[in-house]
């Protein structure tokens, strides 16, 4: 146990060494900051915009939760996939780092902390604009803290197990995994009904959102954080039935998410992708 | 041709030779194709979705259907124009370029024409998505005055994007990275999902630095009218555009020299992975 951790600890300790010092701190603070916090002003903004028409100022508090917590997904989920297409493309080193005792499972593991800690400091500043700036209230917070405590594990875990899907997906694909990342960050953005009730998707579409564990962590974090479901469908559900399905769909992705990661791992090898370079 | 100057004639060859490589090439690979094209529509529905979550007014959805046609052209603008002397240098090619005896205008010049006309097909599916899917309705409107505001909104994007891309050519890896962070700031500044007047000062302001503000402002008050709630006049607009392509071009001009010079200097014009 202790040589896995100890490689784990130095996986984690070059992530940071990687996603802190290739750049300009000041440049790595706008990356790192000004991408979430600048979805947040356009939502604020689209929602002052409209403020005389619409009156469901609840119900947008909820998206900017929901929109505030897809900083994990765009962080973890889609940054390990650059993770390895960078350290493949980029570094070249993907092979020696599956050749060391290391192995690639510590090392993306590792990686995927640094990503989950970033991810937080996103997190917490959109949260922070919207109770401090602009006046938006999640007043049910302490009402279920178990539930919202479990709701946080499932819905970290299911980023986690995506990630790691992800991150195998990349050890495959070559150059395509550019476009691939893109359309997962935008396409998780609308099958998971981020910034509106996913009831208003078309039901094939729908029903594919269902399946993501995200769809249930956004409506549970909305339910257990402002009281009320944004999703008229899922809002028949009781507090403990959408965490029950949150559970369900984390339980059933992660598994799935790690069965595939293991045969795209030994895919990537036996097409020799570990060391092919496409990019340049 | 004949009648024109030598170097004219040189540059302009060197400008369709550039256009025809970029056209041709971006529709070469499929799945560039696709993600060009359907990508960038995927938050633009999205951000549709929210304003119907809302009970916002239908004319909100079309200004923001406009809105999102229009980020596929930034996005051409910074990673097709702004990066694209980046791309260069990694695939050891930029030295070529600097060693042609056309101008370095022209090469600009033709990159932007090419990613112009490649971007112009695929916006077209975020016409489609905003008419079938959406169902979004525009006013009458002048087809004159709506193609001179589309036109020098493009003209002064891509004169940005060749200042870009010059600025970029000293940089490395950070040119990736500034060209990530300028994506949602500019959203949210340029008002591409929502009235521009919404943000107030702050509104004028961007209006003042970017010219898709300004672009995109005009475009929606020509295509609906009062429900734009457009920021200033549309001539108004349209002469601002025009300040900020001249401005623009001159500014690529300048800083491609003086970039060009110090990047041989300092030697990065081949180095990779700085």
């Amino acid at each position: 146990m202790r040589p896995s951790f100890a490689r784990f600890r130095v996986a984690a300790w070059l992530g940071w060494q990687v996603d802190s010092n290739w750049a300009d701190p000041i440049l790595f603070v706008i990356y790192a900051v000004a991408r979430p916090l600048a979805v947040a002003l356009i939502l604020v903004a689209m929602y002052w915009a409209v403020s005389g028409h619409a009156v469901h100022s609840t119900a947008f508090t909820g998206f900017y939760l929901a929109n505030a917590f897809h900083s994990y997904v765009n962080s973890v989920v889609v940054d390990l996939g650059w993770v390895v297409f960078s350290e493949r493309e980029e570094y070249e080193m993907l092979k020696y780092i599956a050749a060391s005792p290391m192995g690639l499972n510590t090392f993306l593991l590792g990686r995927a902390v640094i990503k989950f800690g970033r991810a937080t400091i996103s997190v917490l500043l959109v949260l922070a604009l919207g109770w401090f700036a602009l006046g938006l209230r999640w007043g049910n917070a302490a009402a279920h803290p178990a539930a919202l405590a479990a709701t946080l594990a499932l819905g970290l875990a299911a980023t986690l197990a995506g990630a790691m899907l992800m991150a195998g997906a990349c050890l495959v694909l070559t150059r395509a995994a550019m476009i691939v990342l893109d359309g997962v960050t935008l396409s998780l953005y609308l099958l998971c009904g981020v910034i509106f009730p996913v009831d208003l998707l078309p039901v094939p579409l729908r029903v594919v959102s269902f399946t993501l564990p995200w769809t249930w962590w956004y409506e549970a974090l909305r339910r257990l954080l402002t009281g009320v479901s944004a999703s008229a469908s899922m809002g028949k559900l009781s507090d403990a039935q959408l965490v029950g399905g949150l559970a369900v769909t984390t339980v059933v992705f992660s598994g799935v998410a790690a069965l595939l990661f293991r045969w795209l791992q030994d895919r990537a090898r036996a097409l020799g992708r570990l060391d092919q370079t496409t990019l340049f | 041709m004949r009648l024109l100057p030598r170097d004219l004639v040189l540059d302009l060859r060197a400008m369709n030779a550039r256009a025809y490589v970029r056209i041709v090439g971006s529709f070469r690979q499929l799945d560039w194709v696709i993600s060009d094209a359907v990508l960038p529509n995927l938050g633009m529905c999205a951000f549709v979705l929210l304003y119907r979550a809302l009970g916002a007014p239908k004319s909100y959805e079309a200004l923001a259907v406009i809105g999102g046609i229009l980020t596929t052209y930034w996005i051409n603008v910074l990673w097709g124009m702004g990066a694209q002397l980046y791309w260069e240098k990694q695939a050891g090619q930029l030295q070529l370029l600097f060693a042609a005896p056309c101008s370095r205008m022209a090469i600009l010049s033709g990159m932007a024409l090419g990613g112009f006309a490649s971007t112009l097909l695929r916006s077209l599916v975020g016409v489609a998505i905003g008419i079938w899917v959406f169902h979004v309705r525009v006013e009458t409107f002048s087809p004159w005055l709506f193609t001179a505001v589309f036109v020098l909104t493009m003209s002064s994007l891509y004169a940005l994007g060749m200042t870009f891309a010059s600025l970029f050519l000293l940089y490395g890896r950070e040119a990736w990275h500034t060209c990530t962070a300028l994506t949602e700031p500019v959203y949210f500044l340029s008002g591409l999902y929502f009235p521009i007047r919404t943000l107030g000062a702050l509104g004028a302001v961007a209006a003042g630095l970017l010219p898709l503000t300004l672009g995109v402002d005009a475009l929606r008050q020509v295509l609906l009218g009062p429900a734009a709630h457009g920021l200033l006049p549309v001539r108004t607009e349209l002469l601002a555009l025009l300040a900020f392509t001249v401005v623009l071009l001159f500014a690529a001009r300048a800083s491609m020299r003086w970039l060009e010079s110090l990047a041989k200097r300092e030697g990065r014009l081949t180095l990779r992975w700085q």
